[in-house]
């Protein structure tokens, strides 16, 4: 009898050997004259273990992990392939308490599927979401995203409902879904892994969203960093357009819709939403000055629906539930989960999907298992480089817009990064400014010139050169950028650099020469 | 005048004018043409050229010529 | 810099008709809808702070100077990008927003020179005003960060130099690239800290995309895009609004001066045709005014081969009219004669006509205009009733289909070029009726939807099919043409293209434009629904010329395409006022207003207003005139600014013609070739150093202002009334405002026109009279000038000029961006560096069988004559057609052009030569010798006849 083999092919696992692992367990079985049916899957995000081997017997689909290429032969020996007893087995992974604790909706599929077998995904509850939008109709869609509470996961949070009512009541004419696939915050990969683990997931959103605002095409801007998940997405489109989930007739419904995909160029900037309409449109990356909104006019002038991959992934989720069920998750004006990447200096970092409220702390100790260091974590950054850094002192914040923005703080696409008590706040601090000043398309004044001219102070400040006079002018200076900037990139660099000053003060006092 | 490049400029005239199906409302509308915007010495010289034989004459333009 | 009298609001003007009210600093404002907070503050009288923002061009929000509180707004809103809404309460000035803004002078200043005392902009800087009003003496950032400066200038363009060290990156310059002029030359290179300008793949100025419009100059906030002559003459002081002297666009120009000396030239943002753009023409090649060239005294001669002898102008003039009175009574009063020119104002040329009609007592007076637009004149009268184009520029803002037939816009009307490209841009589509695939055929972000690449000469036969698929498909507006057109011939004109020799199928023999192609073009502009014409030379000079005139209103008409925004029938003429020499009745069978010499009344109200009696019979056309004069019949000549010799066709025959001559008297700024075969000179004068009117291809009248003195002393219009005092008729004006008195009271169309009218207006688009007091912008709305619009049979005529096995090869002639005409203006400026000889495009496939490469001499032969010039191998040419330029003397091109011509208006067919084409080691001699003589320009070396 063939046994069924899971190794994932995500690219957090392969980059760990996840493909030399599986190429070990075909060769092996092979050679032993066993016959096995690998498939490959996304990941479960409990990147510490991959590569996860998954085993489909008898006692159900059993985890050993991580399995390196080098353990294949002794764990085939021993019976991986009837699940026996192994230090590495974790049993079933749904099972796992790092696991149990969460809360999958947007990813419940991605680690169980095929990421491209669409007969797997249609089993696992695929496009009962996008039949359920065709039934109810357009405004009727609308409404339940709406009333879901459903907002942008990319980072701004703006309600999705309210920005899809905006362009379904444009006049009547062309209208664009785009799909910001350009993850660029350090320490996210949220939108790879649904991309690679489950792409018709964001497929069926985009879709979802094209009928409820009447919109016949649909653009992924898709960062060119994520090669796997253009190999994925690409894959993937091509087989909805093949079944009939895109083209001229959607499921017979008689609405048009497809996707193209579009690569990025390796600019941060283009995952802001207005340079990447740019760049979709051909041009240089740079800002768009707001209004109109994308909503008005966006792609090629056109009303456009901007989302990102997480959100629209999770729009399935709410049709098919139903927008009261959604809402059961979350709390106050966070409603629903939020796929969380938990980064940096911990033990176990991965993805944990849980409804909005869990704490800080809780993140880092119990799922992250504290500092893979060992020492205290002393800080985290959260929503990406330009998030404000939070001393252990505000660890008890529950993860959810408001609380985060009660303390000066974000929560962006989710990105959580741990510092242990070596970092250096003063060089993080100068690293925002820098990052600020490598990735400003160089529009406005602010950004442009001001992270430059940060980073230079802040270095300054480091060498013990005139420090007081140019903390001074850094305050200024993040004044200015805060208030003047264009756009987030120039406007939130300074949240990291004074939130830096504020709570680790100790770190930019008086230095000798060089430090 | 040059009478050969006269002679052409009438029948250039006459061959816009040909596709009038009247023929006396052709040789009108040329003889017009001419009126309006020939000086008297073109005209003279296109009439003395008719009556020496009206070499290179289109028959419309000769027609028209005619009712100078 | 903009010009030194403008006031910047900031950002356009709002489209909106509906207005709303806002305070702005406790004052109430009411403004456009749509209009951004920063133009009405300035509106009201405010000034923001800004930098990268100017009203040329869409706000950009990139400097954050222009931050501003709104009550109940969160943040600090940039005024240049927010709209302003009833009810709004904006504060533009407080300490928290002084703080602000000077935080992000302090960075610029933090990477830009500070010694403003040295800096050519210093006085006129955008960063130093907005520096000293927040008060930002220098930087407070170290020394020694991160600069942008000691990057070489680049002084490569003849007429700026771009300065990288004083760029404030503001894209400005950029965006006036792409917004203005449509080239998208210049781009940021770049980005953050490291975004710099940049030419086209960083390339020197010169040698990229930039087609020098200059319009990035104009918008740049400091010294980083600047004028050279002001570098080396100083700022202007004084601005002269005028009208320019090159194509029939007719920007509005001013004239910025220092001591009567232009040092810049900018185009006025309240111009009507130009919308405050302008070209490498307009904008910097004006140097040719004060070239040495200029001839600055009156000459005369007994014979053409005697040196010439400057003499006063009395003697000059009394010469001359001696001269004329002698042959008058010689040889009749049709033995004289005289040429208008479309480069004079409307003014000198109603004098030049009424000094031959009513002094000379003849109507033997002709215009430029034959050898190019007389087609025009000519085809729009008999069939919609009025000489002339249907619609000002803006209307292509509201087309939806643009056909564009026989016309080069970017290169021979760029500024109506940038305006088309803008709606082209915006999605309107383009059809392209020309031997030629011109630039905007494919260009950046523009593609025409069809091309049709039709052998020279057959016009009217791919008309024609165009009209056979309109009809026989149905997609005529019968209604329309119906209740508006003479319906007998709409029915005769419908059964004719319906004929199934005028079906496209039929045609494709004939044309070479595929079927396919041309049902394609027919459907798309058939359904429009706003589709537009334009046409240019390519249409006029041949032989069919005036019947393609008539084949283009006929389908205009019978589609509904005539008499609203974004539809007509545009021509667009070639000289600055070639419009305007028409109207003021420089043709022999017209006088002003384009009414015949034989109408009765007309010639009694001119007799009476000019005390004289008038012929009642055509005079001679400039093709007709040579042939008398061959003839012995015509011997005087006075010709106000036109280039024969070099300009019209077959130029060993208006060398013989002139050269029989007893009298010819040019009157023009240098000695231009015709001037050999000239017996007076009298030194005219250029539209800089006299007043006056031109009217542009829109039919808009606009000042044409003095800001130099005559360097010979007199203005063109002066010249002429001093020769028919001189001739014993009295003439008398003190301004030329006079002159335009009368030719109000004389022509119907222009009964409303006067100086005062056109100081209040700007500009005024006749017919302007009782009926239209502040001028017509599109004509025939609710009926045709004519009563009910007239359809014309237009069957196609083969040209006589047809390929043979001894010329295989169809010639066929236009115009680039950098020359003019016969380049006698641009040829004297530093336009050479682009384009300093006329050269042969010929097809890969053509050049190959004569074994014929990139800039080798070839000889070019037809029936009239030879010459030689350089090949250019180019895959924009058609095979079996090769093309050429007419803007320098040594090529010769007309050496080769034929006698042939329209058939209604004799306009030459400059447009299908049958000629053949080999390779040759070297030009001819005389060629070599006029090339070498370029500057001195004063011994004759034409062949002559």
């Amino acid at each position: 009898m063939t046994v069924t083999v899971w190794v994932s092919r995500d690219a957090g696992a392969l980059a760990l050997g996840a493909d030399k692992t599986a190429q070990k367990l075909l060769a092996a079985a092979s050679a032993a004259g066993t016959a096995i049916k690998l498939r490959r899957n996304g990941s479960r995000g409990l990147y510490w273990l991959e590569p996860l081997v998954e085993v489909e017997c008898a006692a159900g689909r059993i985890a050993y992990g991580p399995v390196s290429d080098r353990d294949v032969p002794g764990l085939l020996e021993k019976g991986l392939l009837i699940g026996t007893a192994h230090p590495l087995r974790l049993g079933p992974i749904e099972e796992h308490p790092w696991f149990t604790s969460q809360q999958r909706l947007t990813f419940a599929r991605v680690g169980r599927i095929d990421p491209l077998d669409l007969d797997d995904y249609l089993t696992q509850g695929g496009f009962t979401g996008l039949r359920r939008a065709l039934d109810i109709g357009p405004a009727a869609t609308v409404k339940e995203v709406v009333e879901s509470g459903l907002r942008g996961r990319g980072g701004a949070a703006f309600p999705t409902g309210i920005k899809w009512q905006t362009v379904l009541k444009q006049p009547a004419g062309q209208r664009y879904i785009a799909c910001n696939a350009d993850e660029g915050d350090s320490g996210t990969f949220s939108d790879r892994m649904l991309m690679e683990g489950d792409p018709f997931s964001v497929i069926e959103g985009m879709i979802i969203a094209g009928a409820a605002v009447g919109a016949t095409r649909g653009y992924i801007y898709l960062r060119v960093e994520y090669p796997h998940a253009l190999r994925v997405m690409t894959a993937a489109i091509a087989a909805a357009r093949k079944a009939g989930y895109l083209g001229a007739d959607v499921c017979g419904s008689g609405l048009a819709f497809d996707i193209d995909l579009r690569l990025g160029a390796g600019a941060y900037i283009c995952g802001e939403e207005t340079s990447m309409l740019e760049s979709l449109e051909g041009r240089r990356g740079e800002i768009r000055v707001r209004p109109p909104l994308p909503a008005e006019k966006g792609l090629f002038g056109a009303p456009t629906v901007v989302n990102n991959v997480v959100t629209l992934a999770t729009v399935p989720v709410v049709l098919a539930g139903g927008a009261a069920a959604y809402r059961e998750f979350g709390q106050a004006k966070s409603r629903g989960t939020i796929p969380l990447q938990l980064a940096g200096n911990v033990l176990r970092g991965g993805l944990i999907e849980r409804a909005f409220g869990i704490t800080v702390r809780e993140l880092l100790y119990d799922y992250g298992g504290g500092s893979a260091s060992g020492r205290p974590i002393r800080a985290v950054q959260i929503g990406g480089p330009l998030g404000a850094y939070l001393p252990e002192s505000q660890f008890d914040t529950p993860l959810e817009y408001e609380a985060l923005a009660a303390i000066g703080a974000m929560l962006g696409h989710g990105g959580v990064v741990a510092f242990d008590d070596t970092v250096d706040m003063l060089a993080m601090a100068k690293y925002a400014m820098e990052f600020c000043a490598i990735e400003s398309c160089g529009k406005c004044t602010p950004c442009r010139i001001g992270s430059v001219r940060g980073a230079e102070a802040l270095s300054n400040i480091a060498r013990g050169i005139e420090p007081e006079s140019n903390l001074a002018l850094v305050e200024e200076l993040c004044d200015t950028m805060l208030q003047a900037s264009l756009c987030g990139l120039g406007g939130m660099a300074p949240y990291p650099v004074l939130s830096a000053m504020k709570h680790f003060k100790e770190d930019f006092g008086k230095r000798t020469n060089g430090s | 005048m040059n009478i050969e490049r006269l002679v052409t400029m009438a029948n250039d005239i006459a061959a816009f004018f040909a596709s009038e199906p009247d023929p006396d409302a052709a040789a009108d509308q040329v003889a017009n043409h001419l009126r309006k915007f020939w000086e008297p010495r073109m005209r003279a010289e296109i009439r003395g050229s008719l009556e020496q034989g009206g070499n290179g004459l289109s028959p419309l333009a000769r027609r028209g010529v005619e009712r100078l | 810099m903009y010009a030194i009298d403008h006031k910047d609001l900031g950002t356009p003007a709002a489209a909106s008709g509906e207005s709303v009210t806002l305070d702005i600093d406790g004052s109430t404002v009411t403004v456009p809808v749509g209009t951004s907070v920063m133009r009405a503050a300035a509106l009201a009288g405010g000034q923001i702070p800004k930098l990268c923002a100017t009203d040329s061009l869409k706000a950009f929000g990139s400097c954050r100077l222009c931050l501003v509180e709104i009550e109940g707004r969160k943040g600090f809103p940039a005024s240049c990008t927010t709209e302003v809404a009833a009810g709004m309460k904006v504060r533009t000035q407080s300490a928290r927003l002084q703080k602000l803004r000077r935080g992000v002078v302090e960075l610029y200043v933090s990477d830009h020179p500070l010694d403003c005392d040295e800096c050519p902009a210093n006085g006129h800087c955008e960063l130093q005003d907005a520096a000293e009003e927040l008060g930002v003496e220098g930087s407070r950032y170290a020394n020694g960060g991160a600069t942008q400066r000691g990057v070489a200038q680049d002084a490569s363009n003849p007429y700026f130099v771009f300065n990288p060290d004083l760029c404030i990156v503001c894209s400005r310059c950029v965006r006036a690239c792409d917004e203005v002029q449509g080239t998208l030359a210049l781009t940021i290179e770049g980005r953050g800290f490291d975004s710099r300008v940049s030419a086209s793949q960083h390339q020197p100025f010169l040698e990229s995309e930039c087609v020098s419009c200059g319009a990035c100059v104009e918008a740049c906030p400091t010294a980083a895009l600047t004028e050279k002559l002001p570098l080396s003459l100083g700022a202007p002081t004084e601005a002269v609004s005028t009208t320019c002297g090159y194509c029939g666009v007719g920007c509005s120009l001013k004239a910025e001066v220092k001591e009567e000396t232009v040092v810049r030239m900018v185009p006025n943002r309240a111009g009507t045709a130009n919308n405050g753009h302008a070209c490498v023409k307009g904008r910097f090649a004006f140097g040719y005014a004060t070239h040495a060239d200029r001839v600055r005294s009156p000459m005369i001669r007994k014979r053409i081969t005697d040196p010439w002898r400057e003499v006063s102008w009395e003697e000059a003039f009394a010469y001359t009219a001696a001269e004329f009175k002698r042959i008058r009574k010689k040889y009749g009063p049709d033995s004289v004669g005289g040429i208008t020119s479309s480069r004079c104002t409307n003014e000198e040329t109603f004098l030049v006509q009424k000094l031959v009609r009513a002094a000379l007592g003849t109507n033997n007076v002709d215009t430029c205009a034959r050898v190019c637009h007389s087609a025009t004149g000519y085809g729009l009268k008999h069939t919609l009733g009025e000489s002339a184009g249907t619609q000002a520029f803006t209307s292509v803002n509201n087309a939806d289909v643009i056909v564009l037939i026989g016309a080069n816009p970017t290169d021979g009307h760029p500024v109506f070029a940038s305006q088309l490209k803008r709606r082209l841009r915006q999605g309107a589509k383009l059809i392209v009726l020309d031997p030629r695939a011109i630039d905007l055929v494919r260009t950046p972000h523009i593609e025409a939807v069809a091309h049709l690449p039709l052998r020279p000469g057959t016009n009217v036969a791919v008309m024609n099919a165009l009209s056979h698929v309109i009809v026989t498909e149905g997609l005529a507006n019968d209604a329309y043409a119906e209740a508006r057109c003479e319906v007998d011939t709409y029915r005769k004109w419908k059964a004719f293209v319906a004929d199934p020799r005028n079906s496209p199928e039929s045609t494709e023999a004939i044309s070479g434009v595929p079927a396919a192609l041309v049902r394609k073009a027919a459907r798309i502009y058939a359904a429009g629904p706003n589709s537009a014409i334009y046409y240019g030379l390519g249409v006029t000079e041949h032989s069919q010329g005036t019947t393609m005139v008539m084949a283009i209103a006929n389908i205009a008409m019978a589609t509904g395409n005539l008499g609203r925004e974004g539809v007509g029938v545009s021509p667009l003429r070639g000289q600055n006022n070639v419009q305007g020499s028409c109207d003021m009745g420089s043709f022999p069978h017209e006088f002003s207003g384009y009414r015949h010499v034989s109408d009765a009344a007309t010639r009694s109200l001119f007799e009476g207003a000019w005390n004289a009696k008038l012929a009642s019979e055509p005079g001679l056309r400039i093709p007709n005139m040579f042939e008398a004069a061959l003839d012995g019949s015509f011997r005087g000549l006075y010709i106000q600014g036109e280039d024969f010799v070099q300009s019209d066709p077959n130029t060993n025959h208006v060398v013989a013609a002139l050269s029989a001559m007893e009298c010819v008297v040019v009157q023009d700024l240098f000695l231009i070739e015709t001037a050999r075969y000239a017996h007076v000179f009298l030194p005219g004068s250029t539209f800089l150093e006299k007043d006056g009117t031109f009217t542009n291809a829109e039919r808009r009248i606009s000042r044409v202002r003095k800001v130099m003195e005559p360097l010979a002393g007199l203005a063109d219009w002066e010249i002429t009334m001093r020769l028919a005092q001189a001739l014993g008729y009295p003439m008398h004006y003190s301004h030329p405002s006079e002159i335009m008195d009368e030719i109000a009271r004389l022509t119907p169309t222009f009964r409303g026109v006067n100086y005062e009218k056109l100081e209040r207006l700007g500009s005024i688009q006749w017919p302007c009279n009782d009926a239209a007091p502040e001028g017509t912008p599109t004509m025939h709305v609710d009926s045709f000038v004519r009563g009910k619009g007239k359809f014309y049979v237009t069957e196609y005529v083969a040209t006589s000029e047809r390929s043979t096995s001894r010329f295989p090869l169809l010639l066929t002639t236009g115009r680039v961006l950098y020359q003019y005409n016969v380049g006698t203006q641009t040829r004297r400026t530093s336009n050479l560096a682009w384009q300093s000889e006329d050269r042969l495009e010929i097809h890969p496939d053509d050049a190959e069988d004569r074994g014929i490469a990139n800039g080798d001499w070839v000889g070019v032969t037809s029936r009239a004559g030879d010459t030689v010039m350089r090949a250019v191998v180019s895959r924009r040419m058609t095979p079996g057609v090769v093309y050429t330029t007419f803007h320098f003397p040594e090529s010769g091109v007309n050496l080769v052009t034929t006698e042939n011509s329209d058939w209604a208006t004799n306009c030459p067919e400059y447009k299908v030569t049958a000629v053949e084409v080999v390779r040759v080691g070297h030009p001819e001699a005389w060629q070599e010798r006029i090339r070498a003589e370029r500057s001195a320009q004063r011994s004759p070396a034409m062949p002559s006849a």
